[in-house]
């Protein structure tokens, strides 16, 4: 009995460590952000206080207030900035999920010559560092007039996510049988209509991941649009996050606002496909 | 009717080769060939002299490009390593829960939805040496009185940069392999127990060779973003102070826009590309191996 | 030396309980078969033996050690699994050697291991394969391989067989049967074929909804079930159960003709009790195609309604009180839908059940 009680107690204490170790793991997740979004609530005076203020005796909604109010009064004009990013990522995902639907398809129901090759060749594409590639689209963009507009924005951001979304997708048209296809042939469909009947309602929970995906990146996406915005007509919310900046001071409350207001639409997105985002990702690559 | 149709598959592909020529590919010759001008932004008539290859040599015989050049090396190396090492020890803890795995999994998930220059300012505030969450909280507790200088000192901008990186990009190898760890059947594992192995020789010989694909899918798809990396950079210290953090991006931004040399920045800006290429190819190759000796292979 | 003793071990699912207390004691070198209906808990327990799965109450003793909290590698076991269970990232010698590699046993003494594992199952040929090239039943004969070469205490098999096709399936039992001869090792074994169970065990469990329902020789459990479940579980064409009262010292089928009470009831009913009469389609065969029946028997006439001709038999389905039983025929002459035939029943083969408890009333 003497060794079954000491395999006992050990299994006790692993556990006990194992919860100990997933408790710290879970609050250095969280509190980054949770601290921005406390600070979001909090007066000025409060976060820049000596010592430190630990329970915060006042929140309240000021940082917001000031925010969406008049420019020039620590105001910005947050809903321009809002609505270009809404309408940038958008637009730029819904082509680039068309794009790379045709992409992914000709991937994984053809065979050809050299399809390894231009495979890791647009993956490839994906590899250039925003810095690098900013520096001559700059000037392209300068030249034919398209700097500091929605569509210039939107067709880098199509380019931006069709590699990764070809990856995806194509990982999704592979999971979809060809007899699946070939049977609705077989029943009379077009190929084209096979495609909209049977493969693609089989493979959307996987695209609208990739959509998420590529959502995602054109709305946190900075080095780009840094370069190749310069107003307040196609600023995005990551750019405008700079606005909080001065020479020597950054206004942390209303950035903390802002980077906010920036999340929640991520923040929901994510949640509801998260089971499908995590399928996504694996099924896009292990049978690759 | 003598025309040629087209395959398929080319007509398939080419929006993305149309586009991917258009946004990647047009301007990278364009910056190939300007990496080969001393062109300035200010002088546009300096994109039509010639100069060989006086800017790379300008670049490969700098010590400050060699220093950041090996800064970022460094940098990457230590990161996605340490994050592959926190994403799988964070994906085990995960995996072994037995119930509202679901919340831990969403929470797990929390950093990938912040942008990357979110995170460079939220890693600011929080390294910020007068009213940052960091020094805050080691002055309350007694561990210093003084103002550590999170950002201003070479080694600890380093130090803090990494962790702001960490914080951004463990999620994603968490999230890849606990996905891996969900498809790893239970049987063999169940077997190795049986067979007499210890939890960590079941880890190493079965779980392990298992979870490899995910492990390189993983890696593969976070070398493609590396440079996601310049956007933290550039916020908590863009390049300084005094270079002490200097990486080949925000080399390269500076120079290119706030020096206006382009021919210059473009000519690193090359040699940051093949970085980047050889880190994805060399992952991209390794997952196909680690997925050949599984018998995965497509 | 190594009995194993299950005493009054029960398994819980969070509320769930899907095994009830049972109590079980094998030999040593023995072979036990436990048999049942899919999820009645053969695997639960046979899992809980090799410690998988952590029991919720009760003991569990291997040899002489009580093992309840012993992870599975202190235990002295090796287990073959339903679906395998191969790495498939390992050649086949690498898979027979696993266990002893682990174990940091010499270089010299696994490769012996495993050339005389090779040997006992016919695996020479295909060593340095994955098990993805492997065939069905070389998969299967490698994970027999790779739970011998540990020359373990105890074997345990969850459904080995059943992932083979028919043909296979019967080889492969008698490879096991042969393999147990060779070992001496004791051996639990899991199958919801009773046709396995019959052929290889020594002593059958027969399982039911996380209880044990009886526990015998095949033979006894043949002869003698102690209830309905395992009277039709075992034995195939499962035994007919016709439901009955005892009239005027007589069964008298319901709506059906009146049987004599076979001898070896009597004095074990009374007068008016509901009872089930039970017999095997072997025990009722036509006049004139039966074994000669000496004993007490009765006659009457059935109409056929379908005949499986197998060769040297005919299986006959016939309606008897409204209800279908199954009968054979010797020395089979065609028989055409439809045909009444005079059958015999013999009645010192009968059983008899309480009609309420369906226990028999031997
Ligand atoms: N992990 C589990 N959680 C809840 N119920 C389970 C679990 N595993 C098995 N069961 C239930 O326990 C019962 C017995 O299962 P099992 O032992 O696998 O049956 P079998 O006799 O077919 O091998 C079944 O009803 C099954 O649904
Ligand atoms: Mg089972």
């Amino acid at each position: 009995m003497n060794e079954n009680l000491k395999h006992r107690i050990k299994a006790r204490i692993l556990k006990a460590l194992h919860l100990v170790a997933l408790f710290i793991a879970m609050a250095i997740i969280c509190v980054p952000g949770l601290w921005i979004v406390l600070n979001s609530f909090r007066p000025t005076v409060e976060i820049m206080a000596k010592p430190p203020v630990w329970i915060p005796s006042e929140l309240n909604l000021d940082n917001y207030r000031a925010m969406f109010g008049a420019v020039g009064e620590g105001g910005v004009p947050v809903v321009q900035y809002f609505t270009n990013s809404l309408i940038i990522s958008v637009t730029s995902t819904v082509i680039a999920i068309l794009v790379g639907m045709a992409g992914g398809y000709a991937f994984a129901r053809y065979r050809f010559k050299g399809k390894a090759g231009i495979f890791i060749g647009l993956m490839l594409t994906r590899a250039v560092p925003g810095v690098s590639l900013s520096l001559p689209l700059f000037i392209v963009m300068a030249k034919t007039g398209l700097i500091d507009t929605h569509v210039g924005l939107i067709l880098v951001y199509v380019a931006l996510n069709v590699p990764f979304t070809i990856w995806l997708i194509d990982g999704f048209f592979r999971q979809v049988p060809i007899e699946l296809a070939e049977a609705a042939e077989i029943d009379g469909c077009t190929r084209w209509q096979a495609f909209w009947k049977v493969e693609f309602p089989v493979a959307r929970a996987g695209i609208a991941s990739a959509g998420i995906f590529a959502f995602l990146t054109s709305w946190n996406e900075y080095a780009l649009a840094s370069q190749l915005t310069r107003s307040t007509f196609s600023k995005t919310m990551p750019v405008g996050l700079r606005d909080f900046t001065s020479e020597f001071t950054i206004n942390w409350g209303g950035m903390c606002a802002l980077a906010v207001l920036m999340i929640i639409p991520a923040l929901i997105l994510t949640f509801i496909v998260q089971k499908h985002l995590i399928a996504g990702l694996t099924f896009g690559g292990v049978k690759g | 009717m003598s025309r040629l149709k087209p395959p398929a598959w080319f007509v398939l592909l080419l929006p993305a080769i149309i586009i991917l020529a258009a946004v990647v590919l047009i301007p990278l010759l364009l910056s190939l060939y300007s990496s080969f001008t001393p062109y300035r932004l200010t002088r546009p008539d300096s994109l039509y002299r010639w100069i060989g290859f006086a800017n790379y040599e300008k670049a490969l015989t700098s010590i400050h490009f060699w220093t950041a050049f090996g800064r970022t090396v460094l940098l990457l190396t230590i990161a996605l390593n340490l994050e592959m090492l926190m994403g799988l020890g964070l994906a085990l803890l995960v995996n072994k829960v037995t119930w509202g795995q679901r919340t831990l999994r969403t929470i797990m998930m929390f950093p990938m939805m912040f942008s990357p220059i979110l995170v460079g300012f939220q890693f600011k505030f929080i390294f910020n040496d007068n009213v940052g969450l960091v020094n805050n909280a080691l002055q309350s507790l007694g561990l210093t009185d003084q103002a550590i200088p999170w950002l201003v000192d070479g080694k600890l901008a380093f130090f803090s940069i990494l962790v702001a990186e960490m914080w951004s990009a463990t999620s994603v190898f968490a999230i890849l392999i606990l996905a891996g760890l969900f498809a790893v059947p239970r049987d063999p594992i169940e077997a190795a127990t049986v067979d007499g192995c210890t939890p960590w020789q079941t880890f190493r010989h079965i779980t392990l060779p298992f979870i490899m694909p995910f492990i390189y899918i993983a890696l593969a798809i976070r070398s493609l973003d590396v440079a996601r990396a310049y956007d933290i950079v550039q916020i908590m210290t863009n390049g300084g102070p005094a270079r002490r953090t200097e990486l080949l991006w925000t080399l390269i931004g500076r120079t290119g826009y706030v020096d206006a040399r382009m021919g210059y920045a473009n000519a690193m800006g090359y040699i940051s590309i093949f970085l980047a290429i050889f880190f994805t190819v060399y992952f991209f190759r390794k997952l196909n191996a680690a997925r050949g000796e599984l018998g995965m292979a497509s | 030396m190594a009995q194993v003793q299950l005493r009054s071990v029960v398994k819980k699912y969070g509320s769930l309980e899907v095994v009830h207390g049972i109590d079980l004691d094998i030999a040593d070198n023995e072979f036990v078969v436990l048999v049942g209906p899919s999820g009645c808990g053969k695997s639960t327990t046979l899992r809980m033996i090799a410690g998988l799965e952590a029991i919720s109450g009760g003991e569990i003793a291997i040899g002489e050690r009580v093992v309840n909290d012993l992870p599975p590698r202190h235990r002295n076991i090796s287990m073959v699994f339903q679906n395998y269970a191969l790495y498939p990232h390992m050649t086949v010698r690498e898979n027979l050697g696993f266990s002893l590699k682990i174990a940091n046993r010499p270089q010299s003494e696994i490769d012996r291991a495993v050339e005389e594992a090779a040997n006992i199952l016919s695996l020479s040929d295909y060593m340095d394969r994955k098990p993805g090239a492997l065939s069905g039943g070389q998969r299967q004969r490698v994970a027999m391989g790779r739970a011998i070469v540990r020359h373990p205490e105890v074997f345990l098999f969850d459904e080995p067989l059943s992932n083979l096709d028919a043909k296979l399936r019967t080889q492969m039992r008698t490879e096991i049967k042969k393999l147990h001869q060779k070992v001496q090792s004791t051996i639990v074994y899991v199958t919801h074929d009773q046709v396995e169970a019959m052929t290889l065990a020594d002593r059958i469990v027969i399982m039911r909804d996380g209880h044990i329902e009886q526990v015998g020789t095949p033979l006894e459990v043949f002869e003698n079930p102690v209830n309905t479940f395992v009277a039709t579980f075992i034995g195939s064409p499962p035994m007919n159960l016709l439901p009955a009262t005892i009239t005027n010292g007589e069964v008298a089928i319901e709506n059906g003709p009146s049987v004599a009470l076979p001898s070896a009831f009597e004095g074990k009913v009374r007068e008016g009790q509901a009872v089930i009469l039970g017999f095997r389609a072997d025990n009722l065969m036509p006049r004139g195609h039966s074994l000669p029946m000496e004993g007490q028997h009765a006659a009457f006439d059935m109409k056929v309604n379908l005949s499986e001709p197998l060769g040297t038999e005919t299986l006959l389905f016939s309606s008897l009180a409204g209800r279908e039983v199954q009968a054979k025929m010797l020395n089979p002459r065609p028989v055409s839908p439809g045909e009444t035939l005079p059958f015999q029943l013999d009645l010192t083969r009968c059983h008899l059940f309480d009609a309420a408890s369906e226990a028999s009333l031997r």
